[in-house]
């Protein structure tokens, strides 16, 4: 009995950190904690928009800038579309643009990062049950 | 309402043009604001908003001002070390 409570507690915080990754935010949201993963999805995404108009979607090289696309690639994994799509077309990037949207784009998918870790220690503390309704309340 | 949908993609496909001065420094400025929320949104333990914002804008002041200084600190450092 335990053990399976213990392995569908496993497999939820697999779907939580899942969740995180695909959509940002969307871990906090599973965990009840709505005004968190409203913060979360904005700015992350926010981010990422900003850097991708700033610099072009060649930002996205999954061959010619290996370490940044690993950090990019923590905004969602979306985000190999976009590299298949710059492959395929002849985008340009260069200069300043392209270093702040490299920054701006890899700096998004770092913090991605972070809210992942921080929405399975939520739900594998149970904080998100507990704090949501206090959230709620206010 | 496809044709500005398209257009609003092709915005993304040109990259914007951003000169080599020091006015390109104030990039760092929205990606510290982001930085700020998001950490602030995951290490509080309660988030009310006014609370929220209050300690994010406060942390967004403190890194700013602390790229600030390190910025200045290393051009006077170039300065004395150059002339």
């Amino acid at each position: 009995m335990s053990n399976k409570s213990n392995s569908d507690h496993a497999m939820f915080l697999l779907v939580v950190g899942l969740l995180a990754w695909v959509i940002p935010g969307a871990g906090h949201f599973l965990i009840k904690e709505r005004k968190r993963a409203a913060v979360i999805f904005v700015t992350i995404v926010g981010t990422f928009l900003v850097g991708l108009h700033v610099g072009s979607v060649a930002v996205i090289n999954s061959k010619g800038a290996g370490l940044w696309y690993i950090a990019q690639m923590m905004v969602s994994p979306g985000v190999a579309v976009i590299a298949n799509i710059t492959r395929q077309g002849e985008y340009l990037a260069y200069g300043k643009c392209s270093d702040i949207g490299q920054i701006y784009t890899s700096i998004a998918g770092l913090l991605n990062m972070l809210c992942i870790v921080s929405a399975v220690y939520m739900g594998h503390s149970g904080r998100g049950e507990l704090i949501g309704d206090e959230e709620d309340d206010k | 309402m496809i044709n500005s949908i398209a257009s609003l993609l092709c915005t993304f496909t040109t990259p914007e043009h951003i000169g080599m001065d020091p006015m390109s420094m104030l990039w760092m400025f929205p990606l510290l604001a982001a930085i700020s929320l998001v950490y602030k949104a995951t290490k509080m333990r309660v988030l009310f908003w006014d609370k929220f914002f209050k300690e994010a804008g406060i942390l967004f002041l403190t890194t700013s001002l602390f790229v600030i200084f390190a910025g200045v600190g290393l051009f006077i450092l170039v300065q004395v070390l150059t002339t």
